[in-house]
């Protein structure tokens, strides 16, 4: 019942899955979009005893007074005020348009945009051209990020303007990305792949586990 | 209104922007009424995307007796409630019955879709230039390019292949599987830098012109 159970449905969810995608009968189509829905309603509940995980975490933190738990209370303002707005009157509601428009949106970003300084202090860091391959890791980057503005293809129409190829650094950086880079990135789609789809088997075979813990 | 959104985003801009100088109560404010709200946010639309329009609607139309069909989705939502069972010690096993759904659903969904886009998709791709080619509608360089790739993902795909010794022919295929994904990370890491600094402007330019309208 306790192990048993989880691992025949496993079985036959994902073989329910296989089967109702090679077959376009509408019966088999109407399993696959039952399926779909089923996973659909099950996943919000996750989330919900995800976020009283990340509740339970911030009460902890006031209860022990740890470092900067002042804070866990914004983290319980920002959650309370979407949830309040969003949940009974829904997403397209003109305040939780506003938070989602002049707090998420711009924070999320400007998050992301750090990275641009922590990527650059790193890479100065780390990057040394040492080997051929190192090498040609830092020459691609570099070219890649030379065609992605137009001071790139400047600086190649100034200095390389001999050369009978014009805006070089954009066509170079599109035949990097579109060829060798392709290629690398096929082997390693290929190989991931592979991965993902014996793995695939193991769990629904039964062979794999891990995902039912430990205990009886 | 919109002018107290711009204000309000510009000010969590710049805090968030402040840990740039170092870890202060200002960043900490803004990084976890972020937390807060991203939840918050991503709880409405598991809502009202996945519960309200999958179990909720259907459900009430069975018990206003427009469609008793809708009963069914009493199945999925006791399910997803059995995510609570985590709360209680005793009833803890009860949580792998919807994991066990999700993982065997996943599963499922993977092996057909991953075969079909990742593996022969992409083989197809890597091939069908030869195609070109026994036509005579390829140009040289177009020949060059499709054998390129070819040896790319021949090379890549050998870098991976632990079945065999890497000695001989193999580790000089391998070796050159490892120039072509340095070329590959390469370009992923300038696209990445690229990608934030392109947010890093819009950030500024949205402090300069619509925050302080020094740039019209």
């Amino acid at each position: 019942m306790k192990r048993q159970v989880p691992l025949i449905l496993c079985f036959a969810f994902g073989i329910v899955m296989i089967l109702t995608q090679f077959s376009p009968h509408s019966f088999s189509q109407g399993i696959y979009e039952e399926v779909i829905s089923w996973t659909l309603i099950i996943s919000p509940f996750a989330l919900v005893l995800a976020t009283a995980t990340l509740i339970q975490t911030h009460v902890a933190r006031i209860q022990r007074r740890t470092d900067h738990w002042q804070y866990s209370f914004v983290v319980f303002v920002g959650l309370i005020t979407m949830v309040v707005i969003g949940v009974p009157f829904g997403p397209q509601h003109q305040a939780f348009e506003w938070l989602y428009t002049n707090i998420q949106v711009p924070m999320d970003a400007t998050m992301f945009s750090l990275l641009a300084f922590f990527i650059a202090s790193a890479a100065f860091r780390a990057f040394r051209a040492r080997t051929f391959e190192a090498s040609l890791l830092l020459i691609t980057a570099l070219i890649v990020m030379m065609g992605n503005v137009p001071v790139g293809d400047l600086i190649w129409n100034t200095v390389l303007g001999w050369l009978p190829l014009e805006d070089g650094a954009s066509k170079a950086r599109q035949w990097i990305l579109n060829n060798p880079n392709l290629s690398a990135r096929r082997g390693i789609i290929l190989g991931v792949s592979l991965g993902v789809i014996s793995q695939s088997i193991r769990i629904i075979l039964g062979i794999e586990r891990s995902y039912l813990g430990g205990g009886d | 209104m919109e002018l107290f959104g711009i204000w309000v985003a510009a000010l969590l801009t710049l805090c968030i922007y402040s840990f740039l100088y170092q870890d202060n109560p200002f960043y900490r404010f803004a990084e976890h009424l972020f937390v807060g709200i991203s939840v918050g946010y991503g709880i409405v639309l598991s809502i009202h995307q996945g519960l309200v329009p999958f179990a909720l609607k259907p459900l009430w139309a069975a018990l206003t007796g427009e469609s008793l069909s809708g009963l069914i989705k009493l199945i999925p939502i006791g399910v997803g409630l059995l995510f609570f069972a985590r709360l209680s010690p005793q009833h803890v096993w009860l949580i792998r019955y919807p994991i066990a759904i999700l993982i065997g659903f996943g599963a499922g969904i993977a092996i057909p879709n991953v075969l079909r886009a990742n593996i022969f998709e992409q083989t197809r791709g890597t091939i069908e230039p030869f195609a070109a080619m026994h036509a005579g509608t390829l140009s040289g360089f177009g020949v060059f390019e499709a054998i390129l790739m070819v040896a790319g993902v021949v090379c890549t795909l050998t870098y991976f292949f632990f079945s065999v010794e890497h000695r001989g022919p193999v580790k000089w295929l391998s070796k050159v599987g490892i120039a072509f994904l340095m070329i590959g990370f390469g370009s992923a890491f300038g696209n990445t830098v690229m990608g934030r600094v392109a947010l890093l402007i819009q950030r500024v330019d949205f402090l300069l012109s619509d925050w302080l309208n020094l740039i019209s």
